[in-house]
């Protein structure tokens, strides 16, 4: 895989505690299960035990490149045609889809799709490409197909992501770069400028001038400097006009009502805009010291292409998009080194190649700084390493770590986004600022904000949201996810801890495999003791009970240790 | 007595009152009207701020209908595929189309008028003789409020580091505040001012702090959002919390409640309180994070407990579409219930002073602002609707004085249409409400509006923005100098106040 070309060989390299088995290839490296546990917890929805033993077997490097190898498929769009099927074998596009079902199939891949690299990346980019469900306007197959799009060019060049980001309909409707008209110097109307802003502000530069390692660049004074003004965003707005709705109808190309989308058919919302040079401007357009001059002859696609080719070689993009990246894989507070050199490698993939998301991912991964498993428990990095872990990551690592299936077969997990339930839901963040802000700072009285450091989950943390998270996992823990069955009464996703049952009779070994699926080996002492507390207070009967009486405290056991975990605050940190 | 007591020195102030009654009045009543009187008369203070994110279109919330300003208006919003220029006073609607989503304008009729008691100056570049005023169509509780003296409309409010002229203005020009037309940036200052004096923390958040001595110790609930964990709320000392909408204002640990609650486990709770609190870890994520774990189950049964004992609030209706019809529930109002809940329990809490903190998302309409800002207003309206009766009503007793509710937007929008909607632009008009507020006028200047064309040269605008002739400042230090907070203090909070006049615009 080119993305690795620059890498040592799997084998010179030690990730975390390594045995390097004897009778094998030398080039092999075999990965501890603590230490792969802790590797997928930062590039997965979570251990399971297949994807441990794969870990192990194949290496970290070796894994990456597999996993970024693995080719793309639009599963969450599949989800909505295959659940729309079920309704209206006949006329599946009639058929009405809720945001839940989308959401369903969100979590119905994030749990079982074997590209996991994929998944955990394509959740950190919806952060970053925010569209939301969170404007009713916004179509549930066009929010689908967008998902997939971001999974599909996630180890593909960011300059390809920034053009597809650009011309989804979904981000066109969402961020109004959808039938943006041209200005009108007679009445004053003005090219809209919403998606002009935020594609500099929040996906690509950023506010001021930035170091490769990602501090701001000052003037004299110590004042940062800014990248773009108003000026700019005006200038950038013009280029975005002349973009509208899709149509396959050759005779309504290029109209009025196409272009507009008086119709807004469905082809429209899930295939890439379409130029419609009649209502792109073509006034002299200035922007990042770049001028497009008027011209007599509009080109929305020659200056669309000289546009993003300039935002995309701006030098803020790597240290803006690779701290981000960091901030959701690994830690919130990277040092300037470890976003420098992921940042190097955004603009120089070692082949010359500038923008290999594949490279760039890999680095974030592979990085000394992230790889380093004893941080959690070193005095001088301990106490700031790391960041909160995601509430949809967090359900999807019960869900695999434990092997829940979906009764249904369509992981009915729904809406989580309350704040008395995870206040997380991916694809319907509160606005295009996320769930949260990347240069998120807590309140001076926490010791995360005495210390000035960033940690961005942080901002959803509250006196509502943690009980809601404790209620939730209590439920899920011990009884699943999702609605009850009808017939059942049994949640829709479940687990019967296959794997946890056999070891409930000895409350150590229990809890050392939940530290294991949760904690990557690396649950505290003081939890351990509690959880083995907790556990022996449930007897186990003998003769003459039940097969019955004793699974159910066996299971009773299983339930506490897996709930005590989830609710405590060292789970709620990823180090 | 015992049920609604902010003090006993206001209980002893209220005396004055329950003697009117006399001594043949049954013991329940005077126990009421003692009630009613130490809400009325005990010192107690409550902000709320009502925080519309996104960017308002303050030139549809609150507009000038001389006939001058109205042409300019007019022709500025009639551009594009959909106009949104409202229509005038007195128009009247056309039935609604097939799909709400396809309302414009038309089908709302004319804009409600608005008489302020004092008559307004004519600025510059404004030829009309008179100024006469409206409010959206959507907003005809907004109009009764006004014209019933509870509201007053603070006019062109922005972010200002200094007072500027029209020529002062450039790009990223230093006068300026910096990224003027950026959400974050320009929500940061609305909510945190005195950020730009190297503080962290907001300006609701710092008169908390300021005002912390008139409340129990260390109390956390001086500082309260419903609407998560909010800039505009944080302080240096005093904490902020977070509630849920609707009656209880806290959420429950279910799993602390009792034994059974573990599945039948036989497990004390006290082994899973221990858990969820332990702040033992090396990492200041985990730590912090139990350190709201405990604030959440302390605050629980204290909130919960309070909020039970004290009179009841009173569900907000569902929100009613005006010109469509439509239901849905009203998220700004079940967020006010809350609120409601919590100041008819701050005298069982101890509590004198509180900032409150509730959020109206999606006001930025780039696109189908006809489709979506009405409702919000709507919403808004019927909200401050349901608030100023709850607050008039809190088991009998009127405590509306001691409340002042008020508006707050990153910024305001452009004059001009970009096709469907509006753009992000600088100086807004706002709404403050309360049995405190001298209300039924218009404070600031409202400005002259349209942008320049031929020889019409507008000095209050800058291309399509409004240059503000209330610096936010001065908006804000009136609410803080009503809540008690001394003018040396607010010269801290808020560090360019000094450099506007008035330093209080006397709303409240």
């Amino acid at each position: 895989m080119a993305a690795l070309a620059a890498l040592p060989v799997a084998g010179t390299l030690i990730y975390g505690t390594t045995t390097v088995l004897k009778n094998i290839r030398p080039s092999t490296v075999v990965v501890a299960p603590a230490s792969a546990a802790r590797f997928l917890t930062q590039a997965s929805f979570g251990p399971s035990d297949a994807s441990i033993a794969t870990l192990q077997s194949e290496g970290i490097p070796a894994w990456i490149a597999q996993q970024e190898a693995i080719p793309p498929s639009p599963t969450t769009l599949n989800y909505v045609q295959q659940w729309a099927l079920s309704w209206s074998p006949t006329n599946p596009d009639t058929v009405p889809i809720i945001p839940t079902i989308v959401y369903n199939g969100i979590w119905k891949g994030a749990i079982t799709n074997n590209d996991q690299l994929r998944e955990r990346v394509r959740l950190a980019l919806s952060e970053i490409f925010v569209v939301s469900f969170n404007t009713p306007v916004m179509k549930s197959r066009s929010v689908a197909s967008y998902y997939d799009m971001l999974g599909a060019d996630a180890f593909g060049n960011f300059r390809n992501l920034l053009q597809d980001v650009t011309l989804h309909p979904a981000m066109g409707v969402y961020l109004n770069m959808m039938s943006n008209f041209k200005e009108n110097l007679a009445t004053g109307q003005h090219p809209d400028q919403n998606y002009a802003r935020e594609v500099m502000q929040l996906m690509t530069i950023g506010l001021y001038q930035l170091h490769q390692d990602g501090t701001p660049i000052t003037d004299t004074n110590g004042k940062p400097l800014p990248t773009f003004s108003q000026t700019d965003v005006s200038g950038l707005a013009s280029v975005f006009t002349g973009y509208g709705w899709y149509t396959s109808n050759p005779n309504a190309v290029g109209t009025l009502p196409a272009f507009a989308g008086t119709n807004k058919p469905l082809e429209g919302w899930v295939n890439t805009m379409q130029p419609y040079p009649s209502y792109h401007s073509t006034s002299a357009k200035t922007f990042l010291g770049v001028t497009i001059p008027a011209s007599t002859m509009p080109n929305p696609a020659g200056d669309l292409k000289i546009a993003l080719d300039t935002i995309f070689n701006h030098p803020n993009v790597g240290p803006f998009i690779g701290r981000q990246l960091i901030q959701r894989l690994v830690a919130s507070n990277p040092s300037p080194a470890y976003v420098s050199r992921v940042a190097a490698v955004f603009n120089n993939d070692g082949k010359g190649v500038r923008g290999n998301m594949a490279a760039v991912v890999a680095a974030i991964l592979l990085d000394p700084e992230a790889r380093n498993d004893s941080v959690g428990s070193d005095p001088s990095l301990g106490p700031t390493f790391g960041k909160l872990r995601e509430p949809v990551v967090q359900m999807a690592n019960w869900a695999r770590a434990f092997g829940a299936r979906s009764s249904s077969g369509w992981w009915k997990i729904g809406d989580a986004s309350p704040p008395t339930m995870l206040s997380q839901q991916t694809l319907n963040a509160p606005s295009v600022f996320n769930f949260w802000s990347p240069t998120y700072i807590p309140p001076p009285a926490t010791a995360l904000g005495h210390g000035g450091l960033f940690a961005p989950e942080f901002q959803v943390i509250n006196a509502v949201s943690t009980a809601g998270y404790l209620n939730v996992m209590l439920r899920t823990a011990y009884r699943g996810a999702g609605p009850n069955d009808s017939k059942t009464g049994v949640p829709d996703v479940s687990t019967a801890y296959p794997t946890l049952t056999p070891l409930a009779r000895d409350a150590g070994s229990l809890a050392d495999k939940v530290s294991l699926m949760l904690l990557y080996g690396q649950m505290s002492a003081a939890l351990r003791a509690h959880i083995i507390n907790a556990v022996n207070t449930v007897n186990i009967p003998g003769p003459p009970a039940t097969t019955a009486q004793i699974n159910t405290a066996l299971a009773r056991r299983v339930y506490l240790a897996v709930y005590f975990t989830l609710a405590s605050p060292e789970y709620m940190v990823q180090r | 007595m015992t049920t609604f007591n902010h003090t006993r020195r206001a209980v002893l102030r209220g005396g004055g009152a329950l003697s009117v009654l006399g001594a043949g009045t049954p013991l329940a009543l005077q126990l009421a009207a003692s009630a009613a009187a130490a809400a009325t008369t005990g010192d107690y203070k409550a902000l709320v701020c009502i925080f519309q994110l996104g960017g308002n279109d303050g030139h549809n919330t609150v507009l000038a209908t001389d006939a001058d300003t109205w042409g300019r208006y007019s022709s500025a919003r009639s551009a594009g595929i959909t106009p949104i220029a409202l229509m005038p006073v007195g128009t009247a609607p056309t039935p609604p189309p097939a799909s709400p989503a396809d309302m414009t304008p038309a089908n709302w009729g004319g804009v409600l008028p608005i008489t302020p008691k004092t008559p307004q100056p004519i600025p510059p570049g404004t030829t009309a003789t008179s100024r006469t005023f409206a409010v959206h169509p959507y907003m005809p509780e907004v109009q009764s409020l006004f014209a019933a003296g509870r509201l007053a409309v603070v006019a062109n409010v922005g972010p200002l580091l200094q007072p500027v002229a029209k020529s002062d203005y450039s790009p990223n020009s230093p006068l300026l505040p910096a990224n003027l037309t950026s959400h974050i940036d320009q929500q940061a200052f609305w909510q945190a001012a005195y950020a730009a004096a190297g503080k962290q923390g907001g300006w609701g958040g710092a008169l908390g702090d300021l005002l912390s001595g008139l409340n129990p110790v260390n109390s956390p609930y001086s500082l309260i959002s419903a609407t998560g964990g909010a800039l505009f709320l944080t302080g240096m000392r005093a904490g902020q919390y977070a509630i849920s909408p609707g009656p209880l204002p806290a959420t429950t640990i279910t799993a602390l409640q009792s034994a059974a609650t573990l599945n039948g486990s036989p497990t004390d709770p006290a082994e899973l309180s221990a858990v969820i609190q332990d702040t033992s870890s090396l990492s200041h994520f985990a730590n912090d994070y139990a350190g709201m774990v405990t604030q959440s189950i302390t605050a629980a049964t204290f909130v919960n407990t309070a909020v039970a004992a004290a009179p009841p609030i009173p569900a907000p209706p569902a929100y009613k579409s005006p010109f469509s019809g439509v239901s849905s529930p009203n998220s700004l109002a079940l967020q006010l219930q809350g609120v409601a809940a919590m100041i008819a329990a701050a005298p069982r809490m101890g509590l004198r002073r509180q900032v409150f903190f509730v959020t109206q998302p999606s006001y930025d309409n780039h696109d189908y602002q006809n489709a979506v800002q009405p409702d919000l207003l709507g919403q808004l309206s019927q909200a401050l609707a349901y608030f100023d009766a709850t607050l008039r009503n809190i088991g009998g007793a009127d405590i509306s004085a001691s409340v002042t509710t008020f508006t707050a937007s990153e910024f305001g929008r452009t004059l001009t249409s970009n096709g469907t909607g509006t753009d992000h632009a600088w100086g807004s008009h706002h709404l403050v409400m309360g049995g405190a507020v001298k209300g039924g006028d218009l404070y600031g200047v409202y400005p002259t509006i349209g942008i320049d064309t031929g020889s019409f040269n507008n000095p209050d605008m800058v291309g399509d923005y409004l240059i503000p002739t209330t610096a936010m400042d001065q908006y804000a230090a009136t609410l803080g100098a009503w809540l008690g907070v001394a003018s040396t203090d607010l010269n801290t909070i808020f560090p360019n106040l000094a450099k506007f006049a008035p330093t209080n615009m006397g709303f409240v």
